[in-house]
């Protein structure tokens, strides 16, 4: 098909070809390369020893490089490809988005879904060949359907719903809508269906990352702060009862404010992380020359890779990456507040929420800040499909990045 | 917005307002706030704590391989080697991983349930490798081993503790083809050998672990306890990276810290010479049947090295828990039989015992040194000038001394005496008269200059301290008594020690010298790094009365008491000393028991070799007899100098010191046979008269045709040798005849008629009727050659108790 020239376009379709914002655009790919690369250190040692069960490396060390760079490059194609979306188009995907996430959520437990090792966990989904978590896609699926949903919110697309003040329930609703319920109540339906699904997997980490990313989409759009009090009063009682109440939270609590009381135990990774960060002082031991690598620390090229980037590049350059995330999510606010319009604005803010808190929850535990849950760091932790749907997020912030009028001229 | 402009303007400018504000707040929140605690996280790892995590890290990612280091060997001054380590391996049983290879849930069934017959078999299998294999290869008692095994909480059963190299590498093929890695362990560590067993033992010292020493032995007397540290060197390390299941890596981490070979150490002691002791030792407590042990001392006087030192009893360092004397295990065997073997009573007996075998007498305990120190108290009265050689002393047999009467040990006395001849008969009452007039005063300042009052400061451990009376008493107007008894060495003690530095002083030119025992400390490259130079400690008495006392002191051997120490051609000088023990007599009066000694050195003009030798308590007769069973008056000249006699003159000629002949001994001396046959008579008997022989002839003829003994052979001068003019000689052998009991001049005559010929050493006094032979070098009724040199050995009875 031959490109339209510019003046056969409609002022929408002018508009999805504005400019990709370069900043952006720039600290994705860099933190996407600098991702790569700590995969390919960190992962060397377990791919030679060929040591997780579930992955027969060969005793091949570039493994788990190989394959997560080809999901890099598919993730930056397809971050591409989106950006070249005008996101307008996402609004009526959204609906498809959830519904196919909750479908592949509910598709993990049919046979489908397999259940790694013989543990009875059951996160991830082969389909079409392609393995993946469905909470990646659902996060996604939620980010879009809420901020579509809620960039067209009663009272500011229209005037008020009149509700019969004849029937109770229509008293009832009034009341209901007045204090901002029952508009939230598809919501609730959505995040609940979509955390019960999760909380059958279980999917603990998914599940807060869910809740976050749809918490920050609803707060932005103006949802009444006492909902936001109330929800984390409750999510705070409901931590405080899980902490005090069941043995495996006290456990996680008691083995975070002391690893060493369970050394070989529960205290073991976070203990062989913080001696990986600790051990890399100021400037590190050199890119490659991580020693905790070696099967000491678990998760190396997962969840604990900031460990070996700490122990490898030092104070300096951990602070380094963190600066560059730091950039990224102040960008992709920058982005979210000049965005065309409130749609834009909560999609980007979804995302990057998502990915600040993701990023948070990651180096925290790294670091032994927060108790232990498993959370991957964008754009470094190994798994390859999840660095694609992290791109393609990435796409959807530049599509909309692309709509943002230029500044005028002064 | 298009849209939007459609919309109530408030409404929707407060909702745009609230969606920017509420983007600021995250982006502060998600895009700065929540970074901060992270940064400051890992400020703390990685700045405030990094050296507590690196440690950490170093810890379990390197593994250290500590690398034993040889100790030092210790050589004698002629470079023997006196005390080597070699490698040897410990053999570790570890019951606990044993009992935890076997998996439970291997043998679990779907319920949890344990298979507990294929469990316990499975266990029992892994155990009964281990057990036969050790039993096979070593005779381990089985069933104790079986016991060892099932201590399930053991992790640490040392099975074997010195296993040498060859036995290790079984047990290495043992460990490989069962694959028991975690079950039995060889650690290596290193075992110290004695190639002269038990020869310096006292002075080597052992190699035995102590509660701080962690395991390994450590030096725990004499030169491997003090040396310690240059001995043992310092452990080495390799560290080497590893995975985190343990596996050594291949990586360019692995730093080597050399292990530091501790340093050789060479000592002033000569194996032959300590040998020489030893035996003297030995000999003389089975002559004389001594009772309590001997003691001796042998130094280089001029710079206070230690050529020997020997106590007895010993033991072997190779096996220093064992009792090595027969006596001293009589001992114990008596005490298991009357305290029963399990009982503490004979375990403390054992200690005590062992104790006594342990014990450097020659350097831990003091004794009354008696006559051997006279003189001491001879020299400060010369030097002070108070006596001198011309002075004349007269002893009655006793003196009266303050309130009591101090007796001679010759009682009827020894009548008037030179200062030489005073010090010769030993004589008590000369000795107390000449303290009487040097003073307390000046006695007390010599003890001092000669050291008794301090340790000699030998590189040894376990220096004993002297006893004396307090200043105060011994100057005091109640100190007569003690000055009197003082001037012969009783009522004092000092240790050996001191006494042969104190008797140093005396024959070498006053100077009192630091004894030492290490010569040299060499690394373990061979350069040296610490050599012993002659420590004075300060000059006592002058060169010239030095050399007054070495007179004396060769007069003493030659003349008088210590005439038994006399060996021909050996100028040596010495003192006899036959000290009691007051301190026991004090609570016991029946007590009689003496320590019989003699100090002697050689040759006299120049000494070269000082020798202490003391037996304690020879056995007597019958109590209060002055005699052994065997008939020997008991006497430090008696039983001591002849023994230190023979010992000095071994160690002048293993010293290779020449002789040397006063023109009467020379007329004894060794002279070399000529070749006479096939000379004219007349010719030949010229010869032989030159060489200062005298012959006799057989036969009859003018031409010598035989000869005996043959030339070459070296027989004593004024020998009558026998040449045959014509007739054949006799080659039948003759019979060797008894000599013992002989006095010189018979025993010279028996032999010959025999043509046989006589070589005297010890007392060759011939006109001393007194002098008798104690042995001969071939046994009496011996068939030999005619010509064959018989030496014999005379010993003449000294009565003088001193």
């Amino acid at each position: 098909m031959r490109k339209k020239a510019k003046r056969d376009l409609t002022i929408e379709q002018q508009l999805a070809r504005g400019p990709i914002d370069l900043p952006f655009l720039a600290l994705v790919m860099l933190l996407t390369s600098i991702g790569l690369i700590m995969v390919l250190s960190a992962s060397y040692a377990s791919a030679m020893y060929n040591l997780d069960a579930s992955v027969n490396t060969e005793g091949d060390p570039l493994y788990y490089f190989k394959r997560q760079f080809g999901f890099a490059v598919l993730g930056v194609v397809a971050m591409f490809v989106i950006s070249k979306i005008d996101y307008q188009q996402f609004r009526w995907m959204s609906v498809f988005a959830l519904g196919g996430s909750i479908v592949l959520l509910a598709l993990v437990f049919t046979p489908l879904g397999r259940a790694a090792g013989d543990s009875d966990v059951r996160r991830w989904i082969n389909l079409f060949g392609i393995r993946f978590q469905p909470s990646e896609v659902a996060k996604v699926g939620v980010i879009l359907y809420f901020s579509a949903r809620l960039s067209k919110r009663s009272g500011q697309l229209g005037p008020p719903k009149k509700w019969s003040k004849r029937t109770l329930t229509g008293r009832i609703c009034a009341v209901l809508d007045r204090i901002g319920l029952l508009e939230l109540v598809p919501y609730g339906v959505i995040l609940v269906v979509v955390l019960f699904l999760l909380y059958k997997e279980p999917h603990m980490s998914g599940m807060i990352l869910i809740t976050v990313a749809a918490a920050s989409v609803l707060f932005a759009s103006g949802i009444k702060l006492y909902w936001f009090l109330g929800g984390g009063t409750l999510v705070a009682a409901a931590l405080a009862f899980l902490i005090t109440q069941t043995k495996y939270m006290t456990k996680r609590i008691t083995i975070w404010l002391d690893p060493f009381q369970d050394y070989r135990g529960d205290g073991f990774q976070p203990i062989q992380s913080m001696i990986a960060i600790g051990s890399g002082g100021l400037l590190g031991v050199g890119l490659g020359n991580s020693r905790q690598k070696y099967l000491f620390l678990p998760e190396e090229h997962n969840d604990c890779i900031f460990a070996i980037v700490c122990e490898e590049l030092g104070m300096v350059g951990a602070l380094v990456i963190i600066a560059l995330f730091v950039l990224l999510i102040i960008r992709g606010y920058w982005l979210a507040l000049h965005a065309r319009d409130r749609f834009g604005t909560l999609l980007i803010v979804g995302i990057i929420s998502l990915l600040a808190t993701q990023t948070f929850l990651n180096i925290g535990v790294a670091t032994n800040a927060i108790p232990t849950t498993g959370i991957s760091l964008p754009f470094f932790s190994y798994g390859g499909t999840a660095l694609a749907i992290q791109l393609a997020e990435m796409g959807m912030v530049l599509s909309v990045s692309r709509q943002i009028a230029a500044p005028k001229a002064e | 917005m298009q849209d939007a402009n459609r919309k109530p303007r408030r409404s929707e400018g407060k909702n745009n307002r609230s969606l920017f504000r509420r983007t600021i707040f995250l982006m502060v929140v998600l895009g700065i706030g929540i970074f901060l605690p992270l940064v400051a996280q890992l400020y703390k790892l990685q700045i405030v704590e990094h050296l507590e995590w690196e440690e950490r890290a170093a810890n379990q990612q390197t593994k250290s391989v500590s690398v034993a280091a040889n100790r030092g060997t210790i050589y004698d001054r002629e470079g023997r080697t006196m005390a080597m380590s070699a490698t040897v391996y410990k053999l570790i049983l570890n019951p606990m991983d044993i009992y935890g290879s076997i998996k439970k849930d291997k043998y679990m069934d779907a319920n949890g349930k344990l298979d507990e017959a294929a469990y316990d078999k499975a266990l029992y299998d892994l155990r009964k490798t281990v057990v036969d294999g050790i039993v096979e290869l070593f005779g381990y008692d089985e069933e104790l081993l079986w016991t060892r095994i099932e201590r399930i909480n053991s992790a640490y059963e040392v099975l074997y503790q010195e296993l040498e190299e060859e036995d290790a590498e079984r047990v290495r093929q043992f460990i490989s083809e069962n694959r028991l890695s975690a079950c039995l362990q060889l650690t290596p560590s290193s075992k110290r050998y004695y190639p002269y067993s038990s020869v310096a033992s006292h002075v080597l010292g052992y190699m035995a672990e102590n509660k701080d020493s962690g395991g390994s032995k450590v030096g725990a007397q004499g030169i491997e306890a003090l040396y310690e540290d240059a001995l043992s060197g310092e452990r080495g390390r390799v560290v080497t990276s590893k995975n985190g299941w343990g596996m050594e890596m291949i990586s360019g981490y692995d730093m080597y810290f050399d292990a530091q070979n501790g340093c050789d150490v060479h000592l002033t002691l000569d194996e032959r010479i300590q040998a020489m002791l030893e035996q003297t030792l030995a000999e003389g407590i089975e002559t004389y049947d001594i009772q309590a042990g001997a003691f001796g001392i042998a130094i280089d006087p001029s710079t206070g090295a230690v050529l020997a030192m020997a106590s007895t009893p010993d033991f072997d360092p190779n096996n220093y828990s064992a009792i090595l004397s027969e006596d001293l295990q009589a001992e114990v065997d008596q005490a298991a039989q009357e305290m029963g073997e399990d009982s503490e009573e004979f375990g403390a007996a054992w200690k005590n015992i062992w104790n006594k075998q342990m014990r450097n007498r020659a350097l831990a305990d003091s004794y009354e040194p008696g006559s051997v120190f006279k003189p001491i108290t001879v020299s400060m009265a010369l030097e002070e000038g108070i006596i001198s050689l011309e002075s004349h002393y007269y002893c009655g047999g006793g003196k009266v001394v303050g309130d009591r009467t101090i007796s001679c040990h010759k009682r009827g006395g020894h009548g008037d005496q030179t200062l030489t001849k005073a010090v010769g008969n030993s004589c008590n009452v000369a000795l107390m008269d000449i303290a009487e007039k040097v003073g307390p005063d000046i006695m007390w300042k010599y003890f001092e200059d000669f050291g008794l009052f301090e340790k000699t400061g030998i590189d040894l451990v376990g220096e004993g301290k002297s006893q004396f009376w307090t200043e105060e008493a011994f100057k005091g107007p109640y100190g007569a008594q003690s000055v009197a008894t003082a001037s012969f060495g009783q009522t004092f003690k000092i240790t050996p020690l001191q006494m042969i530095t104190a008797f140093a002083s005396v024959i070498n030119g006053g100077h009192l010298l630091q004894p030492y025992v290490v010569q040299s400390i060499s690394d373990g490259d061979g350069n040296t790094i610490f050599y012993h130079e002659t420590q004075e400690v300060r000059q006592v008495i002058s060169e010239s009365t030095s050399a007054t006392m070495r007179e004396i002191l060769e007069s003493v051997v030659a003349n008088d008491s210590g005439h038994n120490a006399y060996m021909s051609g050996y100028r040596i000088g010495g003192k006899t000393g036959t000290s009691e023990k007051i301190e026991l007599k004090a609570t016991d009066p029946d007590n009689d028991d003496v320590i019989c000694s003699f100090m002697g050195f050689a040759p006299v003009d120049n000494p070269q070799v000082l020798v202490l030798v003391a037996y304690d308590t020879p056995k007597r007769s019958a109590p209060r007899s002055n005699w052994t069973a065997d008939g020997t008056y008991i006497s430090g000249g008696n039983i001591a100098a002849p023994m230190a006699g023979a010992l000095i003159a071994d160690i002048l000629d293993y010293m290779g010191v020449e002789k040397q002949y006063s023109s009467d001994e020379l007329a004894g001396a060794d002279t070399m046979m000529p070749r006479v046959t096939g000379l004219e008579l007349t010719v030949a008997k010229g010869q032989l008269q030159a060489q200062g022989f005298e012959c006799r002839t057989v036969g009859t003829g003018n031409t010598v045709t035989h000869q005996i003994p043959n030339a070459g052979v070296s027989i004593p001068g004024g020998s009558n040798v026998i040449l045959y003019l014509g007739e054949e000689v006799p080659y039948s052998q003759v019979e060797t005849p008894e000599l013992r009991g002989l006095s010189p001049t018979r025993a010279k005559v028996v032999l010959e008629d025999q043509g046989l010929f006589m070589k005297a050493t010890g007392v060759i006094d011939y006109a001393d009727s007194a002098v008798v032979a104690v042995t001969q070098s071939v046994e009496p009724g011996t068939m030999v050659a005619p010509g064959t040199v018989v030496e014999v050995r005379f010993v003449g009875s000294v009565m003088d108790y001193g």
